[in-house]
């Protein structure tokens, strides 16, 4: 027992130098890349209108959008889960509140809840079939991807012979639960920003004399919550510790008493509610739904989440790197229009960013399990 | 750390200044943007990018081309927002769909910048978002002329093959061309999706359970080239009526051979070409035309391929 | 000694045709170190399922206390004080030490309405824990993967203990360990031995065995051969049993005694 090995501080560990230890935590990856994207848009694109307010609003808006989907996308794949059918779970969500809220001519809080019923419902499908059957859930969310998809664009040409339901703007009109997802706050500081020559004011027309910029949008209000809120749950709460765990090993964590099964389901639902408030936030914004809405956007989802630090193969990773991998992947796609790169390239520098986040990220793991 | 850090910087900025450069070279003058709805899969666009670009370079500004990778019209929302923020002289834009375009749009409109509604979107809508004009051709009235033109010839049941079903405008096309044939689109709009390969096949599979349809009508290069190959297949080519919208080399070819009957020309180059000149002209002297222009309908048949011919693909 | 803490009698074991345990008689008392010695195949995995409650036994009784006992799920062993140490372990590479340590019974504080993982309870626990066993971490943040096998065995073990084990499994612990780690991992059988916790070592590895055994037992073809006690059996009858005797003798003969 009085070996080297054991007694004392073991000298070979005390080697460690303290760039290896800070590259341990999971968000490290994701913070050098967003001081490396801001460094570089300050330097190629400070004088395009990227950081004035109206640039600003547009690439955090982007970027929340990314955050929204990439918590949930986050928390599923530290629970060793995937799910590929978040784009169209947002096209489908869209499209039944524009169904229930405008063919049916439902209030729109109720379209709004009862979507949100439905698809943490198609969640919870989605992860039953995976725990029960044993099936990577790759192919189960991939068939769903399909499903889904294909249902957005069916019911609306039944329904309306069309492929777009306008008219949701209206119908939100002085809906409780519409401003939620759709509204704005701060609107008189913005205001008497504009007032003081903070920020840039309408010429013209209409709305002239109001800030261009004239509230934060609700979304990334819900970008921040749920960052925020995530965040807590995976390092603060004994679920975020089954979150870990269910990922990490599923079978060592069962042996040891954790519901596996309950917690993956619920990560499933959880992706499914992401995906649904992106889409009600989308949809009351914009006043229609769409059946190509949310194309891709599962893929764009996960990559922000593995910019961010996750390890695809689950049990490790952060919902704040996710939430800075979501800012990166905006601000580097809202600013390649900014520095007037040719929009074509925008994927090339995409594979770049993504293919450096996963060498790093498999450095970093050599590092924890201590491989060679 | 600080120094790996450094190096990164410095690696990408090495990597990223020549890009950046190529694109930023050519500006002088007036900045000009033009947004298109388009996936990047859509060929067809390709004659949009020559035309801004040949008209940027006669004109002596600056034009750039964006579009939404995947033809979501929510971010295509995002990159007029964007394309506002960065603060060009014009906005060249398609309205692909009002609910979602409308806003941005009209925001861009009232912080000081010109827009141009170009190829989709109705003369009527533009001038509600507040644009200096329309200029394409209005989808539905385009396909309706088709469709009075094909009764003409004696078809009385159809197969539209739809490659961008989310696009309303492509499916008011098929709805035109139904009711100048003056019959029910019911069920003969079939979503053929994108892959050339399932396009070929859903055309077969749909010909084959359907085999007294009398015509085919394509929405573009994307539909018409697997159709022709479908066609070949089944042994239809030529015989069955083939109508199809817009141009490419394919088409053409099939027009010379006598396999497709006409081809729209909506002409996008002039859609893409002319904003850019008449908001020049409106930037450096203030003039601007009247009224709306219409770029098509231009029926292309056989008669008068040369110049078609040659620039297939390219400014047709 | 007095009561046996689980006393297994002719346990049975039918999975369809196959008769995996065919009467196996074990007892464990508190304090004591058993060790159930088997080759590959003997029944062993199949044995130790049904003393944590995997398995069902198909005849025969389990006592714990003294009170007939019928295990429907891990569970029910668990919270009776049955813990199992796995071959493959219950620990998560990737997973801090004290995550691990603390995993499935995590401990929670209030926050006004809502609960959050004790982080800094745990943390102490765990240092604590790990140093009684004689490992000194980096600190509690350290990740299980960075351990090495015995220490990860270690920490499993103390796990155990930690949460009022009265019967602790251990399968094969030191099977996959190089010469140090395993005089580590004895040690530590040792020291959780002498905290009056009943212990059952399985293993193939007689030395291994004779080094902390206080009792054996050998499992051959699905039954139980009989109990012997320390210093009432040699090493050789221990091999020998296993085998089931004659090959392994004439095997040892060429290979000159070595094995």
């Amino acid at each position: 027992m009085s070996d080297a090995q054991t007694s004392g501080v073991d000298e070979r560990v005390k080697q460690q130098s303290s760039l290896r230890k800070a590259l341990i935590r999971p968000e490290l990856g994701g913070i050098c890349g967003t001081v490396i994207v801001f460094i570089l848009f300050f330097l190629f694109a400070g004088d395009s209108g990227m950081f004035n307010s109206q640039g600003v609003m547009n690439w955090s808006v982007v970027s929340a959008q990314f955050m929204i989907i990439a918590v949930g996308a986050c928390l599923l794949m530290i629970a060793g889960e995937f799910d590929l059918s978040v784009g169209s779970m947002i096209g489908f969500s869209g499209m039944m509140i524009a169904i229930f809220g405008v063919t049916l001519g439902w209030p729109i809080w109720l379209a709004i809840i009862v979507t949100f019923l439905m698809a943490m419902a198609i969640g919870w499908v989605n992860g039953m079939i995976v725990v029960r059957t044993g099936l990577p859930s790759f192919i189960v969310t991939l068939a769903f991807l399909f499903i889904l998809r294909g249902f957005t664009i069916f019911l609306p040409q039944v329904i309306e012979r069309k492929t777009i339901i306008g008219g949701i703007k209206d119908a939100a009109e002085g809906d409780w639960l519409g401003v939620v997802f759709g509204g704005k706050i701060l609107k008189g500081f913005f205001q008497w920003l504009g007032d003081n020559g903070v920020i840039a004011t309408f010429e013209r027309g209409t709305r002239a004399g109001e800030p261009v910029v004239d509230g934060i949008p609700m979304l990334i209000v819900w970008a921040i919550v749920l960052v925020i809120l995530g965040h807590v749950l995976l390092t603060r709460t004994k679920f975020g510790n089954w979150i870990f765990a269910a990922g990490g090993d599923a079978e060592a964590a069962r042996n040891s008493g954790v519901p596996v099964n309950r917690v993956k389901i619920s990560m499933f639902m959880f992706s499914a509610f992401c995906a649904t408030v992106f889409a009600t936030c989308q949809v009351m914004e914009f006043g229609s739904a769409g059946a190509d809405r949310g194309l891709l956007k599962e893929f764009e989802a996960i990559i922000a989440v593995v910019i961010g630090g996750a390890l695809l193969t689950g049990g490790y990773g952060s919902v704040v790197g996710a939430a800075l991998g979501a800012l990166i992947f905006g601000v580097v796609q809202q600013g390649l229009f900014f520095a007037g790169v040719e929009s074509s390239l925008f994927r090339v520098f995409l594979g770049v960013i993504l293919l450096g986040a996963v060498i790093l990220n498999t450095y970093i793991r050599r590092i924890i399990t201590g491989e060679r | 750390m600080a120094s790996i850090l450094k190096k990164l910087a410095l690696a990408t900025a090495v990597v990223t200044a020549p890009l950046m450069a190529a694109t930023g070279a050519s500006a002088e003058g007036e900045k000009y943007i033009l947004v298109s709805h388009a996936p990047d899969s859509d060929s067809w666009w390709n004659t949009i990018k020559n035309g801004i670009a040949l008209a940027g370079d006669q004109m002596g500004v600056e034009v750039e081309y964006r579009n939404p990778p995947t033809g979501d019209l929510a971010d295509m929302a995002r990159i007029i927002e964007q394309a506002a923020a960065s603060g060009p002289n014009g906005i060249i834009t398609t309205l692909a769909d009002y609910d979602v375009l409308s806003g941005p749009i009209q925001n861009a409109v009232a912080s000081g910048v010109d827009v141009i509604i170009m190829n989709s979107g109705t003369p009527d809508q533009a001038r509600e978002v507040g644009a200096l004009m329309y200029v394409g051709q209005p989808e539905y009235d385009a396909g309706y002329a088709a469709g009075l033109r094909a009764k003409g010839d004696g078809v009385g049941s159809f197969l539209c093959v739809n490659h961008y079903i989310n696009s309303p405008s492509s499916t008011e096309r098929c709805q035109g061309f139904a009711d100048g044939l003056g019959v029910d689109l019911g069920s003969q709009m079939i979503d053929s999706g994108q892959d050339p390969a399932e396009i070929k096949n859903r055309v077969l599979a749909y010909l084959n359970a359907n085999p007294g349809t009398e015509a085919v009508l394509t929405l573009g290069p994307t539909s018409a080239d697997p159709t022709l190959l479908a066609l070949d297949e089944n042994g239809m080519a030529g015989d069955i009526y083939f109508g199809t919208f817009d141009l490419g080399d394919e088409i053409v070819k099939g027009i010379k051979g006598g396999v497709i009957n006409w081809g729209i020309d909506q002409q996008p180059f002039l859609q893409a070409y002319l904003p850019v000149v008449v908001m020049t002209n409106y930037h450096r002297y203030g003039v601007l035309p009247g009224n709306n222009i219409n770029s098509g309908p231009g029926f292309v048949t056989a008669d008068g391929l040369t110049l078609v011919e040659k620039y297939a693909g390219e400014f047709r | 000694m007095a009561e046996p803490i689980i006393r297994m009698t002719n346990i049975e074991k039918h999975f369809g045709s196959v008769i995996a345990l065919a009467g196996v008689s074990v007892d464990v008392f508190a304090g004591e170190c058993h060790c159930l010695l088997g080759d590959n195949g003997a029944g062993k995995s199949t044995f130790i399922k049904t003393m944590s409650g995997v398995h069902q036994p198909t005849k025969g009784e389990i006592y714990f206390e003294g009170e007939p006992m019928n295990f429907g799920d891990p569970r029910d062993a668990i919270s009776a004080g049955i813990a199992t140490v796995h071959q493959h372990l219950a620990m998560i590479p990737l997973m801090s030490v004290s995550r691990n340590f603390f995993m499935g019974n995590e401990p929670e504080k209030k926050v006004g309405p809502f609960k959050f993982f004790d982080h800094e309870y745990a943390n102490t626990v765990t240092m604590d824990a790990m140093k009684k066993m004689g490992i000194n971490l980096r600190g509690p943040d350290q990740a299980v993967g960075t351990l090495s096998g015995g220490e990860r065995q270690t920490v499993a073990i103390s796990r155990a203990v930690h949460f009022g084990a009265k019967v602790l499994i251990l399968d094969e612990p030191t099977s996959a360990l190089g010469v140090r780690q395993t005089s580590n991992v004895l040690a530590t059988i040792d020291k959780v031995r002498k905290q009056g916790i009943g212990v059952v070592f399985i293993t193939h590895n007689v030395r291994h065995a004779m080094a902390v055994g206080d009792r054996f037992t050998v499992l051959n073809r699905g039954k139980t051969l009989g109990t012997a006690l320390k210093g009432e059996i040699q090493h050789e009858e221990l091999q020998d049993l296993m085998a089931g005797g004659q090959e392994l003798a004439t095997l040892e003969g060429s290979l000159g005694g070595t094995v």
